[in-house]
């Protein structure tokens, strides 16, 4: 969108890249399998409600599944490493994520609950890590995937202090 | 949230320091005691010899500040055999069939009946409840000693429902919802006389208020002489002159039991009962109906010997008699309405609303009288909801926005179907007006309405053509023609709108509603926009607040208007965030 918001300030660490390339590897994985599987399953049966078309051109279906999947393993992350930004400033915390679809988050640090710093698999072997921040209500929950550790500790650290100083009860 | 870098200001813990403030008293009870309930030695003997004898102090008042533990009304004995009866039947009419009924399986059937009699006893004899400090403890002392602790601090609401039984012997249960999400977390007393849940009522609620806060920049300061601590609480909460009266009040009347700040706000004369029908609420319970008699048939069939060979014979003779069959189901399409309009008066006989105490108290129900009451300081709104069909006879239904409500559906509800006229003026002195006018959204968001609702119902046409199923084919193009005015007045019912004071955004047609929520309730803002949506220039601008759903949309705004609104209601939020207007 080019329109009235500008860029949060911050991109998240470049290993978020290899995070996503990851991620969207093992859902090719499952995906192109389950096509996979399903088209030895129909080419094999002689069922009567498989049309006889259907199980004899049943290999179409992983390469279909294979051809469309495989250029958005590695569009997928860089295009997220685009888009995924995150802020904070004047006490709120402003993120953008997404990469078909896009969701800008704006939670005020006097709002804020809980904030935690989470580490997965894979976030660990690259020194990753996930701040999520999260308040009375799931609209106004935001979470930040892709952090440098050290980055996201401050930060987690930061948000923590400040929400402690600033609470804000009415909700 | 172990994590070092975790932190979690929990709203509802209580402070520490707010305890500490806690007027001393001689019974003041150490917070370890709660997990013991050991008989303190102020209450001597708290399991007592009579029925209903009740240890009460010298000097201490029921509910007093030492907390005399208290028993549920012994009239509540008369109720449970019968409340028993249904599960008891079976067994007992096993034992006497099985005993061929001899005198020794007559015998039998009268020890299960007393044993559950006697059961019942020692249950009401082993369960008492008390309030103590500022906590409600309820305590189960059947086979083990159980005691649940409920802070007042977590009241949130108080639910007296009388139930026919019950009402007969003047009494009532009383729920506590803590907003731990319904169920087993809540407190019930099952039950009290009607008298004493009232005053029960009157005491929780007024110890609510009362217990002292620490103060945030002396809000209330300039709020008037006469008003001391207590009443500070409430008004220092939401700043807002009104509540922080009624508050001060109702403390005032926690003082002097018996007399209560009340005003009713709306009463539904019972002319509008016929509105009913119109929301569509029972419209199903024919059915219901229906499914409870065939599966009552199937159990007590059982008994009676009817088997499938049996079932079999009547499916026959049902299907050997078209006629009939096609007679039943017209009956139960035309008892829809009907049985639907009586179910929704029994449950909404009379239904009024009424501030009392800084609490609004919604009672209903012909057979079942229900008063559902709803803290005013953690209303944060409202909802207008009203279908298709009750848009043409301007009626909409009422509910509240509260934080923290366990089943809000029926607990949150301040109206039925009323005229908008009075739902609106009801809301606007319950909880607070709004008469801006709502902006529409822009042209795309139509375009994409009557796209979602025309073009599945094409493709299907389109799908059911090809296999050749014309039938199919033409009932699905209909829909799709139907969806024409369907993403018309989809269209027509978005809208968002903000006062100063309170936002609202409203959508949906066969269900639409309107929400109205204060601008201090939101705790953050979520714009989303899928791929389409950017195609057509609008996204979705959510509202976040901690009370009702969660999150209140304006779907499909202009992306400037969005985020303009978004700006408008919380500036300090959005404004260092837009880009600069010279870029």
């Amino acid at each position: 969108m080019k329109g009235p918001l500008r860029d949060p300030a911050h991109r998240v660490s470049r290993r978020a890249i290899a995070l996503w390339l990851i991620e969207s590897l093992i859902g090719f994985a499952i995906f192109f399998g389950g096509a996979l599987l399903l088209a030895f399953w129909i080419g094999r049966s002689d069922w009567a409600v498989v049309p006889g078309w259907l199980s004899d051109h049943a290999w179409l279906l992983p390469l279909v599944v294979g051809v469309v999947m495989a250029p958005l393993v590695i569009i997928e992350p860089l295009w997220r490493y685009a888009v995924h930004r995150w802020e904070l400033s004047g006490d709120v915390v402003y993120a953008r994520s997404g990469w078909l679809s896009r969701e800008w988050v704006f939670v005020p640090v006097s709002r804020i609950q809980t904030v935690d710093k989470a580490q997965g698999w894979f976030e660990r072997a690259l020194r990753l890590a996930t701040v999520e921040i999260r308040t009375a209500s799931h609209a106004g929950s935001s979470t930040i995937k892709g952090l440098d550790y050290d980055v996201a500790a401050g930060f987690a650290e930061e948000l923590a202090r400040r929400a402690q100083e600033l609470r804000d009860d009415a909700t | 949230m172990t994590e070092p870098g975790s932190a979690q200001p929990d709203p509802r813990q209580p402070d520490p320091a707010q305890s500490d403030s806690r007027r001393p008293g001689p019974a003041q009870q150490g917070p370890g005691q709660s997990g013991t309930a050991q008989p303190g030695p102020g209450q001597p003997g708290s399991w007592p010899s009579g029925p209903g004898g009740l240890p009460v102090r010298p000097g201490a008042t029921p509910y007093g500040e030492a907390g005399v533990a208290r028993r549920l009304s012994p009239r509540v004995l008369l109720i449970d055999p019968i409340r028993m009866l249904p599960t008891l039947l079976l067994p007992l009419a096993g034992v006497l069939v099985a005993g061929g009924f001899s005198p020794a399986s007559f015998g039998w059937a009268a020890l299960g009946v007393g044993g559950s009699v006697v059961y019942a006893v020692v249950r009401w004899a082993t369960f008492t409840y008390r309030v103590s400090g500022d906590r409600l403890e309820l305590t189960r002392a059947l086979i083990s000693r159980s005691v649940r602790t409920i802070p007042l601090e977590r009241v949130r609401g108080i639910d007296i429902t009388t139930p026919p039984l019950h009402r007969l012997l003047r009494l009532a249960v009383l729920k506590l919802d803590t907003g731990a999400g319904g169920g087993e977390q809540e407190g019930e007393l099952d039950a009290l006389t009607v008298e004493e849940a009232e005053s029960l009522r009157a005491v929780l609620l007024a110890r609510r208020s009362v217990t002292p806060r620490p103060q945030p920049e002396g809000s209330a300061a300039a709020e008037g002489t006469a008003v001391d601590a207590p009443a500070r609480d409430g008004a220092s909460k939401d700043g807002t002159p009104r509540d922080g009266a009624i508050s001060a009040r109702g403390a005032a009347a926690g003082r002097t039991p018996g007399h209560h700040d009340e005003r009713i706000i709306g009463r539904v004369p019972r002319s509008w009962l016929r509105y009913g029908p119109l929301s569509g609420a029972y419209l199903l319970t024919p059915f219901a109906l229906i499914a409870g008699a065939v599966g009552l048939v199937f159990q007590v069939g059982g008994e009676l010997r009817v088997d499938a060979r049996k079932a079999r014979a009547v499916f026959t003779w049902v299907e050997g008699h078209p006629a009939l069959l096609v007679a039943g189901v017209v009956l139960l399409i035309l008892a829809m309405p009907v049985v639907g309009g009586i179910m929704y008066a029994v449950f909404n006989w009379d239904f009024t609303l009424r501030t009392r105490d800084g609490y609004l108290v919604a009672e209903r129900g012909l057979v079942t009288r229900r008063a559902v009451s709803l803290e005013r300081r953690r209303i944060r709104g409202y909802e207008l909801v009203d279908g298709l069909i009750e848009r043409r006879f301007k009626v909409v239904r009422l509910w509240a926005v509260v934080t923290g409500l366990g089943d809000s559906e029926t607990r949150g509800q301040l109206l039925p179907v009323t005229p908008r006229t009075y739902a609106v003026d009801v809301a606007s002195e319950a909880i607070g007006p709004f008469a801006t006018p709502l902006r529409p959204h822009p042209s795309q968001a139509r375009r994409r309405r009557l796209f979602r609702a025309v073009t599945p119902w094409l493709v299907v046409a389109a799908a059911m053509f090809l296999l050749g199923w014309e039938v199919a084919a033409s009932a699905a193009l209909v829909l799709a023609l139907l969806g024409i005015p369907l993403g018309l007045d989809r269209y027509r019912s978005l809208g968002h709108a903000y006062d100063g004071t309170r936002l609202s955004v409203r959508n949906g047609s066969l269900r639409r509603g309107q929400a109205v929520v204060e601008r201090r309730a939101i705790v953050g803002w979520t714009l989303r926009q899928t791929v389409f949506q950017r195609m057509s220039g609008v996204l979705t601008v959510v509202a976040g607040v901690g009370a009702g759903t969660g999150g209140y949309p304006a779907v499909d705004t202009g992306e400037a208007q969005g985020v303009e609104f978004a700006a408008e209601v919380t500036p300090d939020w959005i404004g260092p965030f837009l880009a600069s207007p010279n870029r």
